[in-house]
Order: structure tokens, then sequence, then C-alpha cells
């Protein structure tokens, strides 16, 4: 399998943690790694929304949100029963899972490019709905019935957090400047933006191979869940971006959205609203198994399945 | 001005936790705060400071006696049971 070369950056990071190497990112460029990245994609969503009748968007924006909504509560009973995990370490799993990743979504925009497929570019305005909606699901998993919950803290730390601020400002700037106002920024934030995921995912290599040992504790089920969570919320993906009669691109960009877990947005919320959650669970999980595993081998299959359903479906 | 004798009180924790804990010390009447970044380990594992979620902070806080043990207990009390927390002081001479 020939792999995009981003991704072997990635790898590249992974050995240099696993090699004792002194390569580190410092901390504020990794800062504003991210926050080139989650602004790119931002305004790459608002260009394409700007296309759109906005109107148009409602409908498939609830079917999506309704469904990415299953995704944790899913989840939750998979890892308290069958994987008897404490009630908030299930559910601040499952909020991880239900909740999205933006450079496993940019991996898959990247891979798009390769392969010459189209996507419907409001595919990004889901990515900023799909981040919300699992948190809340899963401090409500966590508390229903016992204590009280720091609503204003959490609702503070989802809305005006980094990833949705920036994500979401990247749409309304794009999407009030069109694709003709943007051009003065495109150099920066669209031709550059393979070379800086390159560099993000350098330094998520090297996080993640610090966090490998730390699920290698915790067992077979946290591992086997960490890579069959993924491809059952993408099999769901596929079928709603298939019901909603996206494009292949946009069918497999779904897909990859949905089986993406959080390890940005949702451990900052989770930490400050399940505090009892054992944070080297679900990040063990999320980013030691769950992204490595999207990039190297969901990626392509769910590339494979978008096409399936294409060419068997309609 | 002659040295006054004050303390220094050091806490050491997660770095989600700076606005929460910002907040905690001004409200039980801290004049000021130091805050720095900080990495390393711990009972709660590695802390490597490598990527923002993952990361430590230190805040230096330098009152009376009294003011310090208010803040211990009060982060004792709230934050131990489910965050890294680690606290400290120790005499320090303020010289200006």
């Amino acid at each position: 399998m020939s792999f995009e070369p981003v991704v072997m950056f990635f790898l590249l990071g992974v050995f240099a943690g696993l090699l004792r190497s002194d390569l580190k990112i410092p901390g504020s460029i990794y800062e504003f790694l991210s926050i080139f990245i989650l602004l790119a994609i931002g305004l790459k969503g608002g260009v394409e929304l700007a296309k759109q009748p906005f109107a148009d968007l409602l409908a498939p924006s609830l079917v999506i949100v309704g469904v990415g909504a299953l995704i944790p509560l899913f989840a939750f009973p998979v890892l308290r029963y069958v994987g008897r995990l404490s009630r908030a370490d299930a559910a601040s799993i499952a909020a991880h899972y239900g909740s999205v990743s933006v450079v496993t979504f940019s991996v898959g925009i990247t891979l798009l490019g390769e392969h010459k497929l189209d996507f419907e570019g409001y595919l990004i305005v889901f990515l900023v709905l799909l981040e919300m909606p699992a948190l809340v699901i899963g401090v409500i998993l966590a508390r229903y019935g016992r204590g009280q919950v720091r609503w204003g803290k959490l609702l503070h730390e989802v809305f005006f957090g980094k990833s949705i601020y920036l994500l979401a400002g990247g749409l309304v700037i794009g999407a009030i400047a069109g694709p003709e106002g943007i051009k003065p920024l495109d150099k920066l934030f669209f031709d550059l933006f393979k070379g800086i995921l390159a560099l993000f995912l350098l330094e998520m290599g090297l996080v993640a191979s610090s966090r490998i040992a730390a699920l290698r504790e915790y067992g077979v089920f946290l591992a086997g869940f960490a890579v069959l969570m993924p491809m059952f919320s993408a099999s769901l993906g596929t079928l709603a971006g298939w019901a909603l009669g996206l494009s292949v691109g946009g069918t497999f960009l779904l897909a990859t959205l949905f089986a993406s877990a959080s390890y940005i947005a949702a451990p900052a919320a989770m930490r400050i609203a399940v505090p009892e959650a054992n944070p080297a669970l679900s990040i063990g999980a999320a980013l030691g198994m769950t992204f490595p595993f999207n990039i190297f081998l969901g990626i392509p299959i769910y590339l494979w399945m978008a096409r399936f359903i294409h060419a068997s479906g309609g | 001005m002659p040295a006054q004798p004050m303390t220094l009180l050091t806490i050491l924790s997660e770095a989600v936790l700076e606005d929460t804990l910002v907040d905690e010390i001004v409200a039980l009447g801290a004049k000021g705060y130091t805050i720095s970044e900080a990495r390393g380990r711990g009972t709660h594992g590695e802390r490597s400071g490598r990527w923002s979620a993952g990361g430590n902070i230190r805040i230096e806080v330098i009152g009376d006696a009294p003011l310090c043990a208010r803040i211990v207990a009060r982060l004792q009390s709230t934050y131990e049971p489910d965050y890294g927390l680690l606290m400290f002081t120790c005499p320090v001479e303020l010289q200006n």
C-alpha cells in the first residue's frame, strides 16, 4: 500500500519518541501549527459555504448531528458493560469517540486531493457541528442522577475553546470573504496547508509514542475498542452520506469524520466536566490507537467503503 | 523599607485548570500571582507539556501565612481528589 507522504511524518515522530531522540517541537510552535490548521480548515469551509444557500444545509445538518449523537450512546454501554469500565471512564471515552478530529479529517482531504476526487465543501460545517453534541452527551452520561455539573465552565470550554472558536471564526470569515476575497490569503492558508499538516503530524507522532505505552496497561479490550469503534462509526457515516446523496468524496469524508476521535477539544472539556475519569485511558485510546489506525488503515478502508456503496447502491 | 517576612506558596497542577485556579486564588484574597509552564513526572504519570492538554503549570503566590493556608485548604478539598496537585510553602523575605 502506498502511504500519503504526510502520514509518514507521523511515523517519523513515533520512531523519534520510541528511540528517545531529543527531537522536541516547542510548545509555542505546536500552538501555531494547530491554530493554522484550524483556521485553514475553517476558511476552506467558509469559502464553500459562500457558494451554498444556507437553508439547504439545515436538513442534512440535523440528520448528521442526530446520527453523530448515536455514536457516544452506542459506545457508552459497550465500554461500561463489556469493558467493565467505571461510569466516568466509559462516558469520557464515549465523548472522545463521538467528537471529531480535525487532523484526521485533514488527512482525509489530502487523500481526496491525491485521488482527484471532489467533496461537498460544506462538510466542514459538520466538522464544527459534530464537535459539540458528543461532549455534552458524555457529561450527561457521566453525571446522570449524580452530583452537579459545572455546565457554565463546560459550555464555555466547548464553545470558546480554541478548536470550535477558530473553526467557526474561519468559517464566518471565509463565508463573508467568498472565493474572490480570500485570494490574497490563498498562498498562506491553502498552498502551505500540506506542509504545515506534515509538521503537525510529526508532533502528533511524538505525543502518540508516549501514549502507546500507557494504553498497554489497560489491556486488550480498550485496544480492540479503539479499532472496532471507528469501523462501526465509519459504517454509520457511509450510510448517512449515501442516504443524503453526497458524492463519493463527501461520503468518504463523512465516514472519516464519524470514525475519528477527538484528542484536542474532548480531553480539555472532559478533564473539566468529568474530572474523576482517567485521562490516560481516553487519550491513550484516541491518540495512541485510533488516530494512527485511522490515518494508516481506516482512511483507505473508508474510501473503499464509499466507492463500494456508490457503485452498488446507485 | 525593611524586608518583610511573608510566605511563598507554590502550586503545581494541570494546565487545564489554569483559569479555575486563578479564579479561586483571587477570590480568596491573593493580590497577585505568577504563572509559568512546567513539565515533569508524578503520581499522575508523565506530564510532558508536549501538547496543550498534557502540560502542567506552576502558580506562585506570595502572601501572609493565613492567606496561603486558606488557598491550600480550598484547593486540597476541591481539586486534589481528581487532579494532579502539589503545593508547598516556604518563608520568604519580601525586599520591595
